[in-house]
């Protein structure tokens, strides 16, 4: 090579790692986009899962079988507080085909470990304290068929310790209210680290400015994920190596807490499989507790030598739920035209088992309201832990909603005027938003105006809306309409790895990372921007999930695949494709006997490019090469020599003879994402959504005949993936505002309807009619200007039903899911 | 206020030790049109047979009650759902699941890939087999019948309108007047 070649290629290579560089903690406009764009934001991509899914082939952890493996289930409480006095299990063992039985008071349970969840915390894999009905506790019982063991933990005789215990979060608020959790919280049932405190400005200065102020209350019920898999697990030892299969939706964070293990197993001696996972949105994933199940099968499997699976029943899933339980207090001062000059709000929220979140973040991010103060208090009661549960938002949208409604209705204004009015950031206008844009790059477009243009053609606002209670329809039914709005996002502090190679005799593309599958279709999306930057077909390029966490690519936690992932996978392809044509000019098989000339001699890389997978001349596109006939075939033995000591060559110079010339074309890259959380990031991008009801006022019925959901996403990659979220997401999100919720027996604590009958998911015919309209305005902080979708809908939409139902009937409802007795409540007729 | 004052040790009742099923029988099933001969337990269902037994994973436990459609197989020609029928009440009887849909290259595939009609995919074999035997006995539903057909069917993410478009689309092929797209990824 030359000196001039070198320095080229190392010119090349360092610019490449310096965008690579610039995109880190993004806060700024992508800057080296792709000039065109053949795979990406095309539609009609075919899914790189469908034909396994759709076929009933995909593996998913439930469906994990092996020779000899055990079937374990845990003792849960019947008390909603009660500690085990004792525990006998001597009827349990001698059932037939029970293996073990693992009790907290056993040796090798006396321990804490990190279980996992956000980021690992250190708890006892299996404790004999219940503090919720339902609670894994005491025993864990593995026997040959999962029949068995639930027959054998009839057969365990406990004696129960009952403690008192409350459900109410504001009951649990009052002095002398029993303790849910004495061992947490030994002084009440609000822990001082369970407060969360945000805001800017002095909310009394706001509401001495302000010409009217509103006060007003909600309550949201309990609602919770329903994944279609039960949890469960697989643990195998194969000797000192440690084999688990996880349902996990963060299967890198599942392989840290797991080599903490049992004294410390090496990274490498954990094979962890993550398959396709039957979704929980967050769920699970996200609990402190939730590789206890793990943990206990991995004890249960060395005491008996064989494979253990753990399992929840689908009951049991239900006792965890979304964070979005609690009641909510605001106060918000307004001018007649329509600015909001304070808002002020309180929220008692149940179980956050997580760090508590703020409820009035979205007047901070997405508003121009100068005076804001949230206080969420993360009261415990005896239920089950609530996380985010697609997602944390909910409570900063449903108060956005209902102060621009509030607040349009108090006044005689359309809500979508509230909303313009006050469109903005970090309480400055929308003016002051646009410099920003500017400033960062970012095309300088008005989002929400552009998302309300769209929506409001969709749905006829124009034509339909009418002042609240005004028009009943022929059947008898009163018609409601509601708008709402915020901004997207993509929230999560991130990282991710992915790699990248060239397989031999074909030239296909194979992208390796971590699955983290929960539906979003993003493997096929990091297809296609792999095959346009690579210049591939996307049909050459295959996402493959290594058969462990290797890679720790980001997972779909907070919207944030695509934003994380889609920039390593974007770097990665770069840096193959440098890599790729710096070989194609460099000489070939350097060995100690000969080496032979590059495939494109003469040339350096900067003069080449690669189309279809071929690399050609920019100059003189008859000078081509297949990426297959370049990389040459797998499994080649290295030169043979001639009977007169002559090496035979091979490839395109010499004999055909399957040798390898090339070096292995690999490469890979990462991305790292602070989280918005942390101020870092203003957002540009706004989601509005718009919905249509009918309300029989005899029977509180409420019918969702219409949404329309409006997202700007920055920049589509792959249009049917993004529809999929936002009709997807309104089904759950209608499901959540109007059918949803666990209920729990007061008098004895008992969760009444944990099953599919009594708990109402939506069904086909559950909404009449929903169209999903993307905007695409390139104010993305992810590649190509993109940003996530795929909590927006599910997260915005539920409280929507509430002022819905409110310009139906013109009253205001006061809780979800918005039930039938609800609205008749309302309507003061219950 | 919700209260359980008190302290004292309970006894949680205990139930007798619960004798394991004795009488085990053989049964005769046509799956997909292979004989299985398989001796069962009374209590085991259809679906954990197919699942378990014959390691026919797409027939899916969702909810486990008959109220989901993800374990939907169908029997004799009827959709049924497997995890409320006993094994032992099949003897004899043909079952045709999605594997067999599958292998018979049934245009639904295909349509249900082609519109993204899953996300998850967990509940999606079900939906397939139930859509399919919409098509069998009503080769050209309108969107009210395949809405009513469908609708036993429970998709935690939503994917509803994509499986009106495909099943709309595979009727269109089975009847002649949609030429079926090539597809990949058969074998």
């Amino acid at each position: 090579m030359t000196d001039e070649k070198q320095r080229s290629d190392e010119r090349l290579w360092a610019e490449e790692k310096q965008r690579m560089l610039e995109s880190f903690d993004n806060k700024v406009a992508d800057r080296y986009p792709l000039k065109e764009f053949h795979n990406i934001g095309r539609r009609g991509v075919r899914r790189t899962d469908g034909y396994e899914k759709a076929t009933g082939a995909a593996r998913y952890t439930l469906d994990v079988q092996l020779p000899g493996m055990l079937y374990g289930r845990f003792l849960t409480s019947p008390y909603p507080h009660a500690r085990i006095v004792s525990l006998d299990t001597s009827a349990a063992e001698a059932l037939p085909g029970v293996r073990t039985i693992i009790r907290w008071d056993d040796p090798e349970m006396d321990v804490e470990v990190p279980l996992a969840g956000h980021e690992l915390n250190s708890i006892r894999p299996l404790s004999n304290i219940a503090h919720w009905q339902g609670e894994e506790v005491g025993a864990f019982v593995c026997a040959d068929s999962e029949e068995i063991a639930e027959q054998a933990l009839k057969l365990l005789k406990v004696e129960w310790e009952q403690r008192p215990f409350v459900l109410d979060v504001e009951k649990a608020l009052e002095p002398g209210a029993p303790l849910s959790n004495p061992e947490y919280n030994p002084d009440g049932n609000l822990a001082p680290n369970d407060i969360y405190v945000e805001g800017h400005g002095d909310p009394e200065k706001g509401f001495a400015e302000a010409d009217k102020i509103l006060e007003f209350k909600f309550t949201f019920g309990q609602n919770t994920w329903v994944g279609p898999e039960r949890p469960c697990g697989v643990w195998r030892w194969n000797g000192e190596y440690a084999e688990v299969w996880v349902k996990q939706q963060r299967p890198h964070i599942a392989k840290r807490a797991i080599s903490q293990w049992f004294g410390g197993i090496p990274m490498n001696k954990i094979d962890l499989h993550c398959l396709y996972q039957g979704a929980s949105f967050g769920g699970w994933s996200q609990m402190g507790w939730n590789l206890g199940g793990m943990y206990c099968a991995a004890v249960a499997a060395k005491r008996t030598g064989r494979p253990v699976k753990w399992l929840f029943s689908r009951r049991e899933d239900f006792y965890g739920g979304e964070m979005d339980a609690g009641v909510f207090y605001l106060k918000v001062g307004c001018k007649l035209d329509g600015t909001i000059t304070a808002v002020e709000e309180r929220g008692v929220v149940v179980n956050q088992a997580m760090p508590v979140f703020g409820i009035a973040k979205h007047f901070i991010d997405n508003t121009r309201v100068p005076h804001v103060r949230g206080r969420t208090e993360a009261v415990w009661v005896n239920r089950g832990p609530n996380v985010p549960t697609r997602c944390e938002q909910n409570l900063n949208c449903y108060s956005l909603c209902w102060v621009t409604n509030r607040v349009a209705d108090a006044l005689g204004l359309d809500p979508i005027e509230v909303a313009l009015k006050n469109d903005g950031a970090e309480g400055h206008d929308i003016e002051w938003l646009n410099a920003r844009k500017a400033e960062l790059g970012f095309p300088v477009r008005d989002s929400l105006r552009e998302c309300i243009a769209a929506g409001k053609a969709a749905i006829g606002w124009d034509q339909k809306w009418h002042p609240p209670g005004t028009k009943r329809l022929p059947n008898g039914r009163m018609h409601g309409m509601a708008f709402t709005w915020t901004h997207e996002w993509d929230d999560s502090a991130g990282s991710s790895e992915v790699g990248i190679y060239i397989e031999r005799n074909d030239g296909t593309c194979t992208i390796l990372g971590c699955r983290a599958d929960g539906g979003q279709n993003a493997e096929t999306t990091y297809c296609q921007i792999a095959a346009d930057e690579l210049g591939y077909p996307v049909e050459m390029v295959r996402f493959k999930h290594m058969d462990d966490a290797g890679f720790f690519t980001m997972t779909p936690d907070t919207s944030t695949n695509l934003s994380v992932n889609g920039w390593a996978v974007r770097h990665a392809a770069r840096l193959l494709k440098q890599r790729i044509l710096e070989a194609a000019v460099a000489p070939r098989g350097v060995t100690q006997l000969t080496s032979f000339p590059p495939a494109f001699p003469g040339k350096r890389p900067e003069e080449l490019d690669i189309k279809d997978a071929v690399i050609f001349e920019k100059a003189n596109p008859e000078n081509r090469m297949s990426v297959a006939d370049f990389v040459g075939p797998s499994g080649a033995q290295g030169p043979i020599v001639s009977p007169i000591g002559e090496p035979i060559l091979a490839g395109r110079e010499g004999l055909g003879y399957p040798m390898r010339l090339t070096p292995p074309t690999f490469d890979f890259a990462w991305h790292v994402q602070r989280g918005t959380y942390l101020g870092l990031r203003l957002r540009f991008c706004r989601q509005a959504h718009f919905m249509e009801v009918e309300v029989d006022p005899e029977t509180g019925e409420v019918e969702v005949t219409r949404v329309v959901t409006v997202n700007d996403v920055g920049k589509v990659i792959n249009w049917e993936g993004c529809e999929g979220q936002a009709y997807g997401g309104a089904y759950m999100g209608v499901g959540r505002g109007r059918t949803e919720e666990v209920v729990w027996d007061p008098r004895t604590g008992i969760m009444l309807n944990g099953n599919l009958l009594n708990y109402k998911i939506p069904t086909l015919m559950d909404i009449g009619e929903i169209q999903t309209v993307l905007l695409e305005t390139g104010m993305g902080y992810g590649p190509y200007g993109a940003v996530g979708i795929g909590e927006d809908v599910a997260t915005v939409l539920p409280a929507l039903i509430g002022p819905a139902v409110h310009n139906a009937l013109g009253v205001w409802i006061d809780r979800y899911p918005v039930t039938p007795d609800v609205v008749l409540a309302a309507l003061g007729k219950a | 206020m919700p209260h359980i004052g008190d302290k004292q040790p309970v006894s949680q009742p205990v139930s007798e030790p619960v004798p394991r099923p004795v009488s085990l029988g053989t049964v005769t099933l046509t799956v997909n049109g292979e004989v299985h001969e398989l001796i069962v337990e009374p209590q085991w269902t259809l679906q954990y047979v197919l699942h378990d037994k014959l390691g026919l994973i797409g027939t899916k436990e969702f909810c486990g009650e008959g109220a989901c459609g993800a374990c939907t197989v169908i029997l004799e020609g009827r959709p049924v759902l497997s995890c409320l029928m006993l094994a032992i009440e099949c003897d004899g009887k043909n079952i045709e699941t999605i594997e067999g849909i599958a292998r018979a290259n049934h245009p639904l595939i295909e349509a249900y890939i082609k519109h993204s009609c899953m996300q998850c995919g967990f509940c999606t074999p079900g939906f397939v087999v139930t859509a399919k035997a919409l098509l069998d006995r009503n080769p050209d539903p309108s969107i009210e019948e395949i809405k009513e057909a469908m609708v036993g069917n429970l998709c935690r993410c939503g994917t509803y309108p994509a499986h009106i478009r495909a099943i709309e689309e595979a009727a269109a092929i089975l009847r002649g007047v949609l030429v079926a797209q090539g597809g990949e990824g058969r074998d």
